[in-house]
């Protein structure tokens, strides 16, 4: 979330975050840390997992407050099970997407969470969706959200490329969140990544020690 | 007194015969056999398997938009029988309650408890005097995580049960009938034993000679427990494999 929490009374446990998704060849990737604070002072959890699954081959991250969050992707999650048994097929990414933004923008009032949506589906491959605070939704090739995510802005500009590879995917998606948690007091953690493809989804977990370090470390 | 002035509508709404029936139920049974079509639900050692056939009376219709299976949750199938849009209807209330309870306890609902929520629906509707009971009966197959294979059918009257195998339809009572005699002696039934036993069934009580696109076989297994439906190819092999062996 672009603000920062300092009255933790308001909002409780509130997710000071660094989350993004990019879409490489044939795939995304979709990432975040695992820190959870209150009232950016307090880490009420290291290993919290921001990375929802809400199919098969559809993942959201959260920002915001946690509780609006989880609340938010539970029902999205509902809603899109049963779409796609109706439908008989699995459901379409920006089906996930507009779930969610249907909830974001209907309850403005009283929800403060934002989504990061990708997923693969037959229709048009990986695809990448942001749905900020208000219930705006649009598509980016990659993007990516929460607190941490304006110390980051120049390194994502710089090194995305469209059309990467996996592998380039993953170090670039690894490198941009611990800049990211080098930097901003309430991200942290582990880096919690999710590759999903035609094949599937693939979970991948980077403990702190393992991060890439760089000039200043 | 045991008249009183319930003369005739006894059958109109679902109220109480003198005799204690409850005709618009029984007639709700007989609109399945309407249908004319015959479904049959064996459960195997490692799985469980339905049939129905699959009539497509007129040449324009385009036959893979017509289908008596559906898919309640990834894991729970069922086929419908009796009258098509009230078959639709109950698949869609199933679809409903099983998304409610993985949304309302945070687990997959099992089938039993599925089939006992549609079960305690259909018995309102066989008191309620405004609604109607619907004209048709589910078959419910899934591999219940604690259970294994389980096999589950719920009908118009509000009763539910669990079996080792079950038929609904025009020719229930012969198919019954033909799959007592056949599990008698309770057979160790893999998958294509209970596929083909399924088929058999069929054929033999309706002395049909079945081709592949007149079938519609839904199954799940103990290693692959996500409910589908065979192509044709996969019918057709079943049926050579019959054809053989007599």
């Amino acid at each position: 979330m672009e603000k920062h929490f300092t009255d933790s009374r308001v909002k409780g446990v509130s997710t000071g975050t660094t989350i993004l998704a990019a879409v490489f060849d044939g795939g995304v990737v979709i990432g975040s840390d695992s820190r959870a604070s209150m009232g950016g002072e307090f880490v009420s959890s290291k290993t919290i997992n921001k990375v929802i699954q809400v199919h098969d081959r559809i993942f959201c991250c959260m920002a915001g407050s946690l509780a609006d969050a989880q609340a938010v992707t539970k029902t999205a999650k509902f809603q899109l099970s049963f779409h796609s048994v109706q439908m008989e097929n699995p459901p379409l990414v920006i089906a996930a997407a507009s779930v969610l933004k249907e909830l974001c923008y209907n309850n403005k009032d009283e929800l403060q969470a934002g989504f990061i949506t990708a997923g693969w589906d037959k229709k048009k491959g990986p695809q990448v969706y942001v749905v900020s605070l208000g219930g705006m939704l649009i598509s980016q090739p990659v993007t990516i959200g929460g607190s941490g995510s304006t110390y980051i802005y120049g390194y994502v500009d710089a090194k995305y490329k469209v059309n990467m590879t996996r592998e380039e995917c993953l170090q670039f998606a690894t490198n941009a969140l611990a800049l990211a948690m080098g930097r901003d007091n309430v991200s942290g953690g582990v880096v919690n990544l999710v590759v999903i493809t035609e094949a599937g989804a693939e979970h991948i977990v980077i403990p702190g020690d393992k991060l890439p370090t760089f000039s200043d470390e | 007194m045991s008249r009183g002035s319930n003369a005739g509508f006894d059958r109109h709404i679902t109220i109480f015969s003198p005799e204690g029936r409850l005709y618009q139920v029984e007639y709700a049974f007989k609109a399945i056999s309407q249908s004319g079509l015959t479904s049959v639900g064996i459960r195997g050692s490692d799985c469980t398997v339905v049939v129905t056939q699959k009539k497509v009376p007129d040449k324009l219709l385009d036959s893979s938009t017509v289908t008596n299976m559906f898919k309640l949750t990834p894991l729970i199938g069922c086929v419908m029988t009796g009258h098509n849009a009230d078959s639709r209807s109950q698949v869609h209330r199933a679809r409903v309650e099983a998304g409610e309870w993985k949304y309302k306890f945070g687990y997959d609902i099992t089938a039993d408890v599925l089939c006992r929520r549609l079960a305690d629906i259909s018995q309102v509707y066989t008191q309620n005097a405004e609604m109607r009971p619907l004209g048709c009966c589910m078959i419910l197959v899934a591999i219940d995580p604690q259970l294994g294979p389980v096999l589950y059918k719920c009908d118009p009257a509000g009763y539910y049960c669990g079996f080792r195998a079950t038929a609904v339809g025009a020719k229930q009572t012969e198919a019954n009938s033909f799959l007592e005699k056949k599990l008698k002696k309770k057979p160790a039934l893999d998958l294509d034993k209970t596929v083909q036993l399924a088929i058999s069934c069929l054929s033999t009580v309706l002395a049909i000679d079945f081709k592949a696109h007149e079938l519609e076989i839904g199954i799940v297994t103990k290693d692959k427990p996500k409910f589908r439906t065979l192509t044709d190819a996969e019918i057709e092999a079943h049926l050579v494999a019959i054809a053989e062996r007599e």
